[in-house]
């Protein structure tokens, strides 16, 4: 499949900060990928960089199959993108800023432009200035929606938003998904994880993963072995075992690589006097913790941040 | 063909933990077995069972083509995707319900130290929630034109 966005090395560097760190990300056709990342992690800078707002300090990205840093009026075409503090034409009405966007795109879709005015229930004869900031984030979804762009960028296009308004924007984009490829910001898992095909994680700069959310549920597990007998934690435990604890005879750990068979083996080989050892799947919320934990415990023991990649890949 | 529907006519309330594809079967499933969708109802399009449910397209395209694969939705040309007659189980799944999943659920039980006679009523009192044993059901199918679609629930 084709990538729509394809990073290499992707980084930006603000004085002494690595604000984008050397990410290498793939977001194929027909995806909604999500990018997740606490405040601050570089979410908006790697998006501006790829809408070729701020130039890379090194590495590159093409988008729609264009290097980044030539993205011009011409690919904006087929590309919508909205972020979380859009401006808009304060002074338009709204159906003026949509008479005045139509001209831009010569892929405008009337019949899906009155479609979202109505699913959205814009006032066209109201003034941008005096909409609510749900309503003037509806405005400039539809306005970004209606011409059927290939990609759709999106930066923190939620935060704020009450919950109604959010499944409002969410339908508009499933209206357009497969056929449109959305990338799409968030620092609250929660908010995307339906919806989405993939997901990225972003912290301080670097990507810890980025894989398809499915593939993503199937490998991690949380496993519980009960020991016959109080036992200290074992040392020397393979990197694929996550945030190992113990409490007398149960041991915990979260396994990053799971695969029914193999661990099955690799555990009992381990432990063979356990009593019982279980397998419990994790919501996405619980391995995005192991993972975040995991990369901190690494970065803050001097590693360097490759190993604690490999850790979680 | 009575209507097409723009709705979800089942209820979900989505758990932590488990993938979306299995619940979103698990509760189609479920709202055809205990009745509440009958053969020949319209299931939801790929796109309503996503837009509801704000899941992903692609995903809502995995649960319909599976449960058209399991034989429990039929694609009609020009009317979209209806409730199938249910199939009679093979004997293959039989056996697979009566094994695994039993097997499953006496482990379960026997760790808990929940007793035997418990675990029946249990499983009974289940059953007639979901509309009793096979015979009322095809009783059921074989009134539903009769009673001219009314709501039962």
């Amino acid at each position: 499949m084709n990538s729509i966005i394809h990073t290499e090395n992707f980084s930006k560097r603000f004085g002494h900060t690595d604000a984008v760190d050397g990410v290498d990300l793939a977001v194929p056709e027909g995806a909604i990928y999500a990018l997740v990342g606490p405040n601050g992690a570089g979410k908006t800078t790697l998006i501006k960089m790829l809408m070729n707002i701020i130039r890379p300090t090194a590495g590159s990205a093409q988008v729609l199959g264009v290097d980044s840093s030539k993205l011009t009026g011409k690919a904006f075409e087929r590309i919508g993108y909205v972020s979380e503090n859009q401006e808009l034409p304060e002074g338009m009405t709204v159906g003026g800023m949509l008479d005045y966007f139509r001209g831009f795109y010569p892929t405008w879709d009337r019949v899906l432009e009155s479609q979202l005015v109505r699913q959205f229930d814009l006032p066209l004869a109201r003034k941008l200035k005096h909409l609510s900031r749900g309503m003037k984030m509806k405005a400039a979804f539809a306005s970004s929606l209606a011409y059927r762009p290939s990609l759709i960028v999106l930066d923190e296009p939620f935060s704020g938003l009450d919950p109604l308004v959010r499944d409002e924007l969410i339908e508009g984009l499933i209206e357009l998904a497969p056929e449109t490829t959305i990338f799409i910001s968030s620092h609250d898992l929660a908010e995307i994880e339906s919806f989405s095909s993939h997901v990225g994680y972003l912290e301080e700069g670097w990507l810890l993963f980025s894989e398809e959310m499915s593939a993503l549920s199937e490998r991690f597990r949380e496993v519980t072995v009960t020991l016959a007998n109080p036992a200290p934690l074992p040392t020397e435990l393979p990197a694929s075992w996550l945030q190992p604890q113990t409490a007398d005879c149960v041991l915990r750990f979260v396994h990053s690589d799971y695969d029914e068979k193999a661990t099955a083996r690799q555990v009992a080989e381990r432990f063979p006097s356990a009593r019982d050892i279980s397998y419990d799947p994790m919501s996405l919320r619980s391995i995005f913790l192991a993972i975040a934990k995991a990369g901190r415990n690494h970065s803050s023991s001097a590693q360097n941040q490759t190993s604690a990649k490999e850790a979680v890949a | 063909m009575r209507y097409s529907t723009n709705m979800v006519p089942f209820h979900i309330t989505f758990r932590a933990g488990v993938s979306l594809f299995e619940q979103v079967v698990y509760a189609s499933e479920k709202a055809m077995v205990s009745g509440q969708l009958r053969p020949g109802d319209p299931f939801p399009s790929v796109r309503t069972l996503s837009k509801e449910l704000k899941i992903n397209p692609n995903t809502a395209h995995k649960i319909v083509a599976h449960l058209v694969n399991e034989g429990l939705l039929e694609t009609r040309p020009g009317i979209g995707t209806v409730v199938a007659v249910l199939p009679d189980s093979s004997s293959k799944q039989r056996t697979q319900l009566l094994g695994h999943e039993i097997e499953e659920l006496v482990v379960e039980a026997k760790r808990l130290g929940i007793e035997l006679a418990e675990v029946l009523s249990s499983i009974s009192a289940q059953w007639q929630n979901l509309g009793g044993d096979k015979q009322t059901r095809a009783q059921a199918l074989a009134d539903k034109p009769m009673d001219g679609g009314s709501k039962e629930q």
